[in-house]
């Protein structure tokens, strides 16, 4: 017999905290989809993944009213294109963008990540000629995402593939400079990148992985705000220990949520069951954002002094929850902070709270990076690149995942508000300082080597 | 030996079970599972227990009103049927289902109207009306079984239906996410 709280909490963790899985991710690989000829492979690829993720919408709808829980979006991540389609050149690696937008259309899924290249030592052929394909192949489709894993801890920092973004940033919000920039949000550039990551832009299916394997995202930052401010609100003195507890029972509960709709969704599609990736995944809802977290633990805004801090402690028991809840858990697993994509982060910005550089601070204790900031359109390559270098430093460094998501607006300046629509967003722009003048470091190229394992103060 | 179901009702006050207990005790009866539940003031207790071929029921029944009367409770004892279950609970799956909203007579009545329409078993009902101006405190928690031949989606459907007409909010999800979510 249930117990009536067990019940009820439950019901308004779904009901008013926007508890919802927020993404089953298939990855399919396309390894062995190969062909010199560009319309046999297309044609391989339509098949392989039609025939697997035809029942995916339907099997997630299924799952999902029986247990109650909305699988608000469905995607598919297939193996980087870059390898897959290696033999291509650049306008060839358009018509596979197409062909991916085409099928992901046909089998109803919000968006399919693996327009993606792994580029962390060196630049192949295949690298390259996906890497310029970019900004056309996002600006031509509208469901297809792309990611460029150029450091690595293992590796060093790729500065000439960095350098390279931002070349391919700047040329892709050209070609949508009517939608804001708009390809730009569908573009990672990581450092670290996991191979199972089911949130987007980031997808894909990593060469280590299987034919076919369910991912789950699970979001719930409204569950995890709701969990805090009942616990303040109810009057026994808490301090910070208290609170990390609180959020990390808060956090197992939404990672068991995850598991069981994944694995029955996968169960259902005879597909092995991958990892549940817990995020704190805000959408642009009241009630459903990373930054609102911080006013419950009593800071004035995201942004302010302490957000570091608080943040840290947010990241890790998330972890730490998420952990404890599945011995699967995997992809990046943390709190994300995109700025356009959470209300609240948005209104911080605007409001002056966050700043680009506090921004950076913070993602060293996050799980992405720079995720969805609208820059000034006439933000240079080289800026672009020094800040994605940057960022990837923090990563390679500190051992973790880290990621741009930048969109210069073009026409816009700092101030000056950008739209994407949906689930993306809108936001101010964000402020670059100190950016005038050549950057002469970030063209000096190479590659920054691998850090020292050792010594590690 | 024989299987024999009690049921014991009245106000609730220590020493209800004790007294019960030991009175089976005397007469050599067996307890071999025993339910009970406070709901507001009153005591409700169900006992399934063996009992001495030479004992009657009869005579058990008198014993316990006796000894109980007391206590005010008011005892009833049947013979345990070993015919098999009525209704086969093989091959179900359980659901949840939860409503809130304003109170009115006939709410459990309409909604159990449905969920019986459908050969869908209550095996748990819980149900708190507190009145008043909030209808969010107005709740009736059914866990039911769902036969593998209930068309699922009709009773869903019917079940919304039914909601809507009583203005109800109504969640009905399979029992499984209670326990991930809230059980190690």
């Amino acid at each position: 017999m249930l117990n009536q709280q067990e019940i009820l909490s439950t019901l308004e963790m779904v009901q008013h905290e926007n508890l919802d899985v927020r993404t089953v991710t298939l990855g399919l690989s396309l390894l062995d989809c190969g062909s010199d000829d560009l319309g046999r492979f297309c044609d391989n690829i339509r098949q392989r993944i039609g025939s697997l993720a035809r029942d995916l919408v339907k099997v997630c709808d299924q799952v999902g009213q029986k247990y109650g829980i909305p699988v608000v979006n469905k995607r598919i991540a297939v193996s980087p294109i870059a390898v897959a389609a290696a033999g291509f050149d650049r306008s060839q690696m358009v018509t596979v963008a197409e062909t991916l937008d085409g099928i992901a259309r046909e089998v109803g899924v919000d968006f399919i990540g693996g327009f993606s290249a792994l580029v962390q030592k060196g630049i192949a052929r295949g690298d390259r000629a996906l890497i310029e394909a970019v900004p056309e192949a996002l600006a031509r489709t509208a469901r297809v995402c792309a990611s460029v894993n150029v450091a690595s801890t293992r590796a060093g920092i790729n500065m000439d593939a960095v350098l390279l973004m931002g070349r391919v940033i700047k040329r892709a919000a050209e070609l949508t400079a009517d939608r804001d920039g708009l390809a730009c949000a569908k573009l990672c550039v990581f450092a670290n990148i996991p191979q199972d990551i089911p949130f987007m832009a980031g997808a894909y299916l990593g060469v280590g992985e299987p034919d076919a394997v369910i991912n789950v995202g699970v979001s719930g930052p409204g569950v995890v705000k709701k969990a805090i401010d009942r616990a303040l609100a109810g009057g026994a003195s808490l301090d910070l220990g208290r609170i990390s507890e609180i959020i990390k029972r808060t956090a197992y509960k939404v990672t068991r949520v995850g598991e069981l709709i994944g694995r029955e969704v996968a169960e259902r599609l005879d597909i092995g069951f991958g990892v549940v990736d817990l995020s704190l995944a805000p959408t642009p809802h009241v009630g459903d954002s990373v930054g609102e977290i911080f006013q419950s633990l009593g800071l004035l805004s995201i942004g302010v002094p302490g957000t570091t801090a608080a943040l840290a402690m947010l990241n890790d028991a998330v972890k730490k929850g998420g952990a404890f809840a599945s011995s699967h858990v995997g992809g990046l697993s943390g709190a994300f902070i995109p700025v356009s994509e959470d209300l609240n982060i948005g209104q911080a910005a605007g409001d002056g709270h966050l700043c680009i550089e506090k921004l950076e601070a913070i993602t060293s204790v996050c799980s992405v990076g720079l995720d969805m900031v609208a820059l000034p359109g006439d933000t240079s390559e080289e800026t672009l690149a020094a800040i994605m270098a940057d960022e990837m430093a923090i990563g390679v460094i500190n051992r973790k995942t880290t990621a741009t998501r930048l969109i210069p607006v073009p026409g816009k300046k700092a101030g000056e508000r950008a739209f994407f629509g949906g689930l993306l967003g809108e936001s101010p722009i964000m402020a670059v300082n100190n950016a005038g003048g050549q950057n002469r470091f970030v063209r000096l190229g190479g590659l920054i080597p691998a850090p020292i394992q050792s010594l590690v103060n | 030996m024989r299987r024999v179901i009690i049921s014991v009702l009245g106000p609730d006050r220590p020493g209800i079970i004790a007294a019960t207990a030991r009175i089976l005790f005397d007469n050599a009866c067996n307890i071999e599972n025993v339910s009970q539940t406070i709901l507001q003031n009153e005591f409700s207790g169900i006992f399934i227990v063996t009992t001495p071929a030479e004992l009657g029921i009869g005579d058990l029944n008198e014993r316990l009103r006796q000894g109980l009367a007391p206590l005010r409770q008011h005892v009833f004892v049947k013979a345990v049927s070993d015919a098999p279950p009525v209704f086969d609970t093989g091959g179900s799956e359980p659901f949840v289902i939860t409503t809130r909203g304003p109170d009115q007579k006939g709410l459990v009545a309409r909604i159990t109207e449905v969920i019986a329409r459908h050969g869908v078993n209550v095996t748990n009902l819980q149900a708190v009306f507190r009145g008043g101006e909030a209808p969010g405190d107005n709740i009736m928690i059914y866990e039911v079984d769902v036969p593998p031949e209930t068309d699922a989606e009709e009773l869903q459907q019917d079940l919304r239906e039914r909601a809507r007409e009583l203005g109800l909010t109504i969640s009905i999800q399979h029992r499984r996410i209670f326990e991930t979510i809230n059980r190690v």
